[in-house]
């Protein structure tokens, strides 16, 4: 009894870091809460190694049981504030007054949802626009660069899961854009399509990324520092990839 | 203060904003993240005044931006990423990285040159002003906790010895149970 209690706590805390981990957490935070709701939880020496691709747990207890396992992850998901501000108010009730698994287990499940659709729209839509008024756009420009944002969510929706990986999707993602756009702009030759083309990039760009790698490898996590590094410049190389290659179609 | 900065004042207030959304954040934080990128923004406006080009300029805005996020995430209970990434996104280099692509493409290599230059140092800087800050605030974080330590050391050691007495106590009664 007591063991597949262990057990079940182990594929919690394993179930637990991965959603924490898809919403967009840093490394170690992931870290310290794992080992902070394990010793809440009775357990002797929690032992723990998370990159952005695994999560390896082992539980030390004091009569001498040792749990291990380790669960890949394969797709992080769009950043979720929501939802790590949830799972870190859970992860402290844990601390507190450390709640049945049953009652864990059924948190857990109801956190598991997605964005809804009309608050990525709607953010993308607004930031696309105001990002081109932003970097210089007059008014217009905005209302154009916000159009080509709800394309870019709209594709992201339609084709992202189709797609290998960000690569690719910046690919093709910032080409159709830049190709439609430059279209647009010799239709109507008023509007400005590099403010236009900047406020779309914005979307697109994995600026955050970059940041974050960065910030992974100063608090010590190198390994995901360099995985999440090399992942946020591939993005950038394909979404230039795109907007070169329509910009080189079009004729400079 | 010219109109046009207004206007970048204002659509950087309202792009943090969008970004919010973007990020699922819970509607009571919109204010604190969305005045955040107003706040970044406008320091960098600032120190853009007294410094030549983009590194120093956006190194101050994204610290000050992320000692806001470290002090509002102590104040309103939540973690700091939630108020300090939506504020940083109007100091991302969208508009450099655009500029180098398209003097790429044209094969005007010298300005290609500078704004790919502009472009690293910014999200340098970026990343580095955040990481001071985080660095400064774990330090302050126990160097406040050695200096309560020391203080009230025969406070602190009867508390712990109360404390583990609790924690037996209530292992005891698990046990039982």
């Amino acid at each position: 009894m007591e063991r597949k209690k262990r057990h079940a706590l182990l594929h919690w805390l394993l179930d637990y870091g991965e959603m924490l981990l898809g919403t967009g957490a840093e490394i170690y935070r992931v870290e310290d809460t794992l080992l902070r709701i394990g010793q809440a939880y009775g357990v002797d020496k929690v032992s723990i190694f998370v990159i952005t691709s695994n999560i390896m747990l082992t539980l030390n207890y004091a009569d001498g049981m040792e749990l291990t396992q380790m669960r890949r992850i394969n797709a992080t998901g769009p950043t979720d504030f929501f939802k790590m501000e949830k799972l870190n108010a859970l992860s402290r009730r844990c601390c507190r007054e450390q709640p049945s698994l049953e009652a864990l287990r059924q948190e857990l499940n109801q956190l598991d949802q997605p964005i809804p659709a009309i608050w990525l729209y709607a953010g993308r839509i607004l930031g696309a626009g105001c990002f081109a008024i932003f970097f210089g756009g007059t008014f217009l420009d905005g209302l154009v660069a916000a159009f080509f944002g709800w394309l870019i969510c709209f594709l992201q929706r339609k084709i992202g899961d189709f797609c290998p990986n960000t690569v690719v999707f910046n690919l093709i993602c910032s080409f159709l854009v830049s190709l439609g756009l430059s279209i647009l702009g010799e239709l109507v030759p008023i509007l400005h399509t590099d403010m236009i083309m900047i406020g779309d990039i914005m979307l697109l760009i994995p600026g955050l990324g970059f940041t974050n790698a960065l910030r992974d490898m100063l608090v010590g996590d190198t390994i995901s520092g360099v995985s999440r590094l090399i992942d946020s410049l591939l993005g950038a190389a394909g979404l230039a990839g795109g907007v070169m290659s329509a910009m080189w179609l079009i004729g400079g | 203060m010219t109109g046009e900065m207004i206007l970048q004042l204002a659509m950087a207030l309202l792009g943090s904003f969008s970004f919010s959304l973007v990020f699922h954040l819970r509607p009571r934080l919109w204010l604190a993240a969305s005045l955040g990128g107003l706040l970044g923004w406008g320091t960098y406006l600032l120190c853009s005044l007294y410094w030549e080009g983009v590194f120093v300029p956006t190194l101050i805005a994204s610290g000050i931006i992320s000692l806001y996020g470290e002090i509002l995430a102590r104040v309103l209970k939540a973690p700091a990423p939630v108020f300090f990434i939506p504020s940083l996104v109007p100091l991302i280099p969208g508009g450099s990285l655009y500029r180098t692509m398209s003097y790429a493409v044209r094969g005007e290599w010298t300005y290609a040159k500078v704004y790919s230059a502009q472009t690293v140092q910014s999200a340098l800087s970026i990343a580095i002003g955040i990481c001071l800050v985080w660095a400064f605030c774990v330090m302050a974080t126990r160097i406040r906790r050695h200096i309560l330590a020391s203080r009230g050391r025969a406070e602190a050691c009867s508390c712990a010895a109360a404390a583990t007495v609790k924690s037996v106590k209530r292992e005891d009664e698990k046990k039982n149970d």
